[in-house]
């Protein structure tokens, strides 16, 4: 990161020597682009040794160089990550040079990745899921890869459900963008994951911190981006294939995608891919956990029709999946939950199998994009997102229905449909002076709709936001500011009991708006030392169930009331950051933060149990407070040698509920991670190989107000994680190998953060053998020569 | 020529996207399922003591939650009133208000005997019970059941019906709860 501010710095002073010979009128123009997956290099240098003069390529690889005098010169290319290129040109008019710089180690691609996407670089945290650990959470789920990222969690349900977690926030809280696109369907509860396969991720992100700004509401605590590669923009067909083993379930998934664009179209291009996956139960380290099988099926396809001027991109990708509930976890009350937990191992344990049976859920999301560019003028750039989102889901309870008509029907006794349609039109306008800058219009229509058993309330809502953002950069300040006006209408309608045996149709309406506001600031001081520092603002409104529960929730094994005079929850959060590498061995990062969030809304347990037919229940009502969470978030990397590599972890997190004078409730607790890496010298074809061993330490979550769980939170644990990983090259492409192991002392431990602790311990040792095949077909060269 | 061939393509599939892709929308947001079909529940349960020395001495304890779990809560809990030094044959009934017509829950226990028990756990001043049905495999069930009552005094009694598919061993312990009520007992 550091290199590449200081090499973006290096430019802006070099671009502003230029232009003292006004004869020479010829120019430099093209592209840098990636020699392996042919995307645009941002933060590329191209430099004309004998002019003593460079530039930098932005966002979509393009540089262009100005009033140089025509002749022959020496040119260089340089790139984190990649190998520099050193060639002779001849500049004579306007001069037309793509280049393709190769990246020569595995190491640097974590950076390049940050570099690349540098344009979505706030004032705010932004951290990225480097492409290592990426590769070594295939085959888990969206939230485990996650974890990767300090300060980051996962709010699991067994082994199947997991949410992202950010300083210690998640569902509503959290905005999950995929591929540009609001994830719906979180706001349904914490037993919902988010629906997205992990392999259509090229790049998984994390921006911590309130940014109701640029992302509407719910980005409270941060948002998550998975972002998937970018269309092919050169010809040729290429593609990859994906396969991962895992012991732990005997699970298997596979992926694969295929992508081309045609040599004499070439400004269409297009992608296929897709996912199968399945394993069967999965062990703790002395049970079979029983019906925690799973099986998923994925696929998506993106078409792109690209010119220089104007383009239009469709995505559309489909997730199903089916799992098991974990049978020991369902109980009938309060009592049997007690049960479950004093008894030593799981009350119902079994045999290894694939079948999934009751309680079960079933899951589909479909997301379909269009988004269309045009460029206005040398102005800026128009761009219009329109998004159709459908999600649904089935939960099956354990017990069949005893009616026997209702039997064999074998409906899910619970069914939620949500569909979202989503409208963006935001344009960007170019550099005027030192200001970039967007503005936008964005809109949302949503309907959900249940069958079943009454949980979530049929809601009709239609939200309209309006937004402007500037952007200040002068040497080595950047200041950023954004004001956003929301507006949100929701109408609920949901039969109500009056009494009598008779429900009335109730149709009530919400409306809530809100103005947020976003002051960012960057100091670099020198390429060693950068502070940034952010305050932002955010919103969400109290979603339909906050609002109107009314009854027990099964999954929770509570009675829940809404509350449908709460107020929108809003959010101020601060967090500076501060990024020191006094050597280059060395890097260093701390970011302390600060959320304050008025009517902060959670579950508050009543003073007394419900007593219903099937027992007593705890009671929960949907409160206000003022919340106050802060943290601090560490990491370090030192490369002890040009083997050996440290890596530390650390988040901390203090979450206070004011009006409550007490802890918040299921709030994570501290975390230490450490990791020590070996890399092998490059043998033969054998590169990037490196073995590593990491370690896992989660304190205690003592900070718990009273009376207000079934149990108390579990103990303190480790866990030790190995991975090691080789590229071998055969014909040109570099077939990557991998081997993990997760938990490999087979520790038996329980996560406060997992709603199963209840009832099991958590998985056992896993291990995960991965093989990844590129491979492509088309022309291949250094750069093209295209002069006009 | 070839271009526009592509360009018609591209086209084509987009609307083909659009077209086959996407599951239908959802417009019956306005029109919530009627309450009858959310899944069944319990809303009531009824004992029907009789008096096993006069037939026409019958006594009645109800626990009804006329909207299910949550929401509003029971409307009638009442206490199970018993004379001293008396055998009782004991029903019970279970029935889901909810639907229309009324369902009798108690029935589809009964046929799916050899996956339910009831379970009686007397404290205080209340009375024993023996289950007098048995299901397909010899074990019993407890829908009907003899309650014996001595001395008087206040006590309660813990009616339970345990869930126990493919675990029913005649024990209370295997399975999951569908019932447990406390009532209070008054022999007198």
């Amino acid at each position: 990161m550091n290199k590449i501010i200081y090499i973006f710095f290096l430019l802006l002073f070099a671009t502003n020597l230029q232009g003292q010979n006004d004869t020479c009128k010829s120019s430099l123009l093209g592209k840098i682009i990636d020699e392996h997956d042919k995307s645009p290099l941002e933060f590329a240098t191209i430099y004309i040794v004998e002019l003593n003069k460079g530039t930098s390529s932005d966002s979509k690889g393009f540089y262009k160089m100005e009033n140089i005098c025509n002749g022959n010169y020496t040119i260089k290319i340089s790139h984190v990550g990649c190998t520099p290129i050193e060639t002779k040109i001849i500049v004579k008019g306007k001069t037309n040079k793509n280049f393709y710089p190769e990246h020569h180690t595995e190491i640097l691609k974590d950076v390049e990745i940050t570099s690349k996407k540098s344009i979505e670089q706030t004032t705010q945290t932004k951290n990225d899921v480097s492409e290592e650990k990426l590769n070594q959470s295939k085959g888990q789920s969206l939230g485990d890869a996650l974890k990767n990222i300090v300060g980051v969690n996962s709010l699991n349900t067994g082994n199947s459900i997991s949410k992202p977690i950010i300083h210690g926030m998640h569902s509503n809280r959290i905005l999950i963008l995929n591929n540009g696109i609001r994830q719906e369907g979180q706001q349904w509860g914490v037993e919902h994951a988010p629906e997205i396969d992990p392999f259509i991720a090229n790049t998984l992100s994390v921006i911590k911190g309130a940014n109701s700004v640029k992302y509407g509401s719910d980005a409270i605590a941060g948002v998550v981006i998975v972002e998937s590669k970018p269309l092919r923009d050169s010809a040729g067909i290429g593609g990859e294939v994906n396969i991962v083993g895992m012991s732990n379930g005997k699970g298997g998934t596979a992926s694969a995608y295929l992508e081309g664009n045609f040599n004499k179209i070439k400004a269409f291009s297009w992608r296929v891919q897709g996912t199968l996956k399945q394993s069967g139960n999965i062990s703790a380290p002395k049970y079979i956990l029983i019906n925690t099988g799973l099986k998923e099926y994925n696929f998506s396809y993106a078409l792109g029709w690209k010119k220089e001027k104007y383009g239009t991109e469709i995505f559309y990708s489909q997730f199903n999946t089916t799992f098991g509930i974990f049978g020991a976890s369902h109980i009938g009350n309060i009592t049997d939950l007690k049960t479950a937990f004093a008894s030593p191992v799981p009350l119902e344990t079994g045999a290894f199998t694939y079948d999934i049976g009751r309680p079960r859920q079933h899951t589909e999301h479909e997301l379909f994009k269009l988004k269309s560019f045009i460029k206005t003028g040398d102005v800026g750039k128009l761009s219009l997102i329109y998004a159709r989102q459908y999600n649904l889901r089935y939960e099956y309870d354990k017990h069949t229905p005893l009616n026997d008509s209702l039997k064999a029907l074998n409906r899910p006794d619970l069914k939620f449909e949500i569909t979202s349609h989503t409208a963006d039109l935001i344009w960007e306008h170019n550099r005027i002076k030192q200001v970039t800058g967007s503005i936008g219009i964005s809109g949302i229509t949503q309907g959900n709709t249940y069958e079943g058993r009454a949980l979530i309330p049929n809601f009709r809502n239609y939200s309209g936001g309006i937004f402007w953002i500037e952007r200040w950069r002068k040497n080595r300040f950047e200041l950023e500011g954004g004001v956003r006006y929301d507006y949100k209408w929701m109408q609920i309608f949901k039969y109500q009991y009056v009494g009598n045996a008779t429900y009335e149709l109730i149709t009530p309406i919400h409306k809530f708006e809100n103005v947020s506001g976003n002051l960012g600031a960057i100091f670099k001081k020198d390429s060693t030392l950068n502070f940034s520092f952010n305050l932002g603002t955010a919103w969400r409104s109290p979603s339909a169930n906050e609002l109107y529960s009314f009854g027990l929730h099964h999954g929770a094994a509570a009675i829940e009331y809404g509350d449908n005079t709460l107020q929108l929850e809003k959010t101020y959060n601060a967090i500076f950051s501060v990024r020191y590498a006094p050597i280059k061995k060395l890097h260093f990062e701390i970011s302390p933060y600060y959320h304050y969030i008025s009517n902060f809304i959670y579950r508050q347990p009543a003073s007394a149990p419900v007593v219903t037919i099937h027992g007593a229940f705890p009671a929960f009502y949907y409160k206000q407070t003022d919340a106050i969470l802060k943290g601090c978030d560490f990491y370090l990397n030192y490369k002890i040698n040009k083997s050996f590599e440290f890596t530390s972890k650390a988040s901390l997190l203090r979450a206070w509920n004011q009006s409550e004078n007490n802890w918040l409730i299921m709030m994570p607790s501290d975390r230490y991670e450490s990791e020590v890496t070996y890399r092998f010298k490059k043998y033969k074809k054998i590169s990037s190989s490196y073995l590593s061993a990491s370690i896992l330490y989660v304190t205690k979550q003592w900070r718990v107000p009273d009376n207000s769980d079934f149990v108390p939170p579990p103990n303190e644990y480790y866990t030790v994680n190995l991975h090691a990983s080789c590229s071998i090259k055969i014909r040109n492409q570099n077939l990557e190998l991998g081997i993990s192991v997760f938990n490999l002392l087979n520790a038996t431990y329980r996560d406060y953060l997992d709603r199963f602790r209840y009832f099991t311990d958590a998985m056992g040792r896993n291990i995960t053998f991965r093989v990844k095949v590129p491979f492509n077909i088309g022309f291949k060269s250094k750069s093209i020569n295209n002069n006009n | 020529m070839k271009k526009k061939t592509i360009k018609l393509l591209f086209a084509t599939l987009a609307v083909a996207t659009i077209w086959t892709g996407c599951k239908k929308d959802k417009d019956l947001v306005p029109l919530p399922q009627p309450v009858q079909n959310e899944p069944e529940v319990f809303t009531t349960m009824k004992l029907i003591f009789v008096d096993s020395s006069n037939t026409s001495n019958i006594k009645y304890a109800t626990f009804r939650d006329p909207d299910g779990d949550g929401g509003a809560g029971y409307d009638i809990f009442d206490t199970i009133k018993l004379e001293p030094n008396k055998t009782w044959i004991t029903t019970v009934l279970l029935l889901n208000e909810i639907a229309t017509p009324i369902d009798t829950v108690s029935n589809e226990v009964l046929e799916e005997g050899v996956d339910h028990l009831f379970c009686f756990t007397p404290t205080g001043s209340s009375a024993t019970v023996i289950k007098t049905d048995l299901d397909a495999n010899n074990r019993p069930i407890g829908l009907q059941s003899k309650w014996r009552t001595t001395s008087t005094g206040l006590g309660t009694m813990q009616v339970e019906l345990r869930h126990q598919p493919g675990v029913k061993d005649g024990t209370c312990s295997p399975g999951v709860t569908d019932i447990s009520i406390d009532f209070i007992t008054k022999i007198q």
